[in-house]
């Protein structure tokens, strides 16, 4: 069976394996120190005080510690994960009523629809596709991603800011995400068990 | 269902509505992935900014006084059908139907929001009254099928609709329809019967 090309492994994924089995506080402590400032950093940009985003944090943290065993590298990188926590409390917290109506799907990274056959997950390239895609974005266009997914900004509000028309902000988006799937399903077609068969690739 | 997709999670009901379409489809799947992930990267990439110094030590605090939690689980055959993350979500909630003839709808979330998120089950060949909407309304088929004016829609179809739009939909004969409808503004009615129902529906 064809091994996986190596790859750098993310040094959150050992560490998130840590805190889950061995309770690891000092891997604890370099996720906080890592994530904390970046994650005050997006709340406080999509509009959040800085002591709500700190209480973000804090709760986001306090997932992330009980719940360390519900994270699968396989499903979302540590970014991601720790990401979606932060931002499901940031929504909960800063509703009127502040009652916590998203706990229990604070965690929950879905698996792909079409259960997978362990070498597939092997060969699994998505987070690589995506990464690349982004890393070769011109600056502009990530900005475009960030005002959107990250500062949360409307559609208008982006278009005041970069005075680049409305329409073109909406199809750019749209672009992104569907180059993006494009290239993951080309990638799932090439690794398809029934078509290397064939010989076609 | 691109669109919905590709904009920020701002409110529960958003949040679950563009989750359970995750769930629904490949396609749907394809997109959550991407768009987390996207939002991932540019956590990574963010300008860090310091935290206060009492933040560690609330943080410590907290995890001392915690519980490690474990998921509850339903076993009514309704609810085993529906997206898992709308199980977790209502496992702690209780459901409460509206009966109307032929539809039953329950809301999901809070009503105060501006936005808001229902079920609803219609009977097989039941049908909703013809209506228009106030704002936006993506529409996610769960189970079986729907058809109205414009035409048939199928299992992990997403539908958007909006005041340009006047309906009536109809639940397939044999196996009705289940879906879940997530709405920026109110639903208009504008059948014969539009002043009583806009009126229950306020």
């Amino acid at each position: 069976m064809k091994k996986t090309r190596s790859k750098e492994k993310n040094p959150f994924i050992g560490a998130l394996d840590q805190i889950s089995k061995n309770q690891d506080m000092k891997s604890f402590k370099m996720v906080f120190d890592y994530f904390g400032p970046r994650l005050k950093s997006f709340l406080m940009s999509s509009g959040a005080e800085e002591s709500v985003a700190e209480e973000v944090i804090q709760e986001t943290m306090t997932i992330i510690w009980t719940k360390a065993d519900f994270y699968n590298p396989k499903l979302a990188s540590p970014s991601t994960w720790i990401y979606t926590i932060a931002r499901n409390k940031k929504i909960d917290i800063l509703r009127k009523s502040r009652k916590a109506v998203l706990e229990n799907i604070d965690t929950a990274i879905l698996p792909p629809v079409e259960p997978k056959l362990e070498e597939d997950i092997e060969h699994d390239q998505r987070f690589e596709i995506l990464n690349k895609y982004l890393d070769d974005l011109p600056k502009e266009q990530l900005d475009l991603l960030k005002m959107n997914f990250i500062e949360e900004k409307s559609h208008g509000e982006i278009a005041e800011i970069t005075k680049i028309p409305l329409g073109t902000i909406k199809s750019r988006i749209r672009l992104a995400m569907e180059k993006i799937r494009d290239r993951i399903e080309k990638d799932n077609k090439s690794n398809d068990p029934n078509i290397k068969n064939l010989g076609i690739n | 269902m691109l669109d919905i997709m590709a904009q920020p999670s701002v409110t529960p009901a958003k949040l679950l509505f563009q989750q359970c379409v995750a769930e629904s489809s490949t396609e749907g799947n394809t997109f959550n992935f991407i768009r987390n992930e996207i939002s991932g990267y540019l956590l990574n990439k963010a300008e860090p900014r310091a935290l206060r110094k009492n933040v560690w030590k609330k943080t410590l605090a907290s995890i001392k006084s915690s519980n490690r939690q474990k998921r509850h689980v339903i076993t009514d055959p309704f609810y085993n059908n529906l997206p898992v993350v709308l199980q977790d979500y209502l496992s702690n909630k209780k459901v409460k139907w509206k009966n109307y003839s032929d539809v039953k709808v329950a809301m999901l979330t809070p009503s105060a929001e501006g936005d808001k998120l229902e079920l609803i089950h219609v009977m097989p060949g039941g049908s909703i009254p013809q209506h228009t909407h106030e704002g936006k309304e993506n529409f996610l088929v769960l189970h079986g099928s729907y058809s109205d004016e414009y035409g048939e829609y199928h299992e992990g179809s997403v539908q958007t609709r909006d005041e340009d739009h006047d309906h009536k939909p109809v639940g397939h004969q044999t196996t009705g329809c289940i879906g879940l409808a997530y709405t920026d503004g109110k639903i208009k009615f504008s059948g014969k019967f539009s002043k009583i129902l806009n009126f229950f529906t306020s």
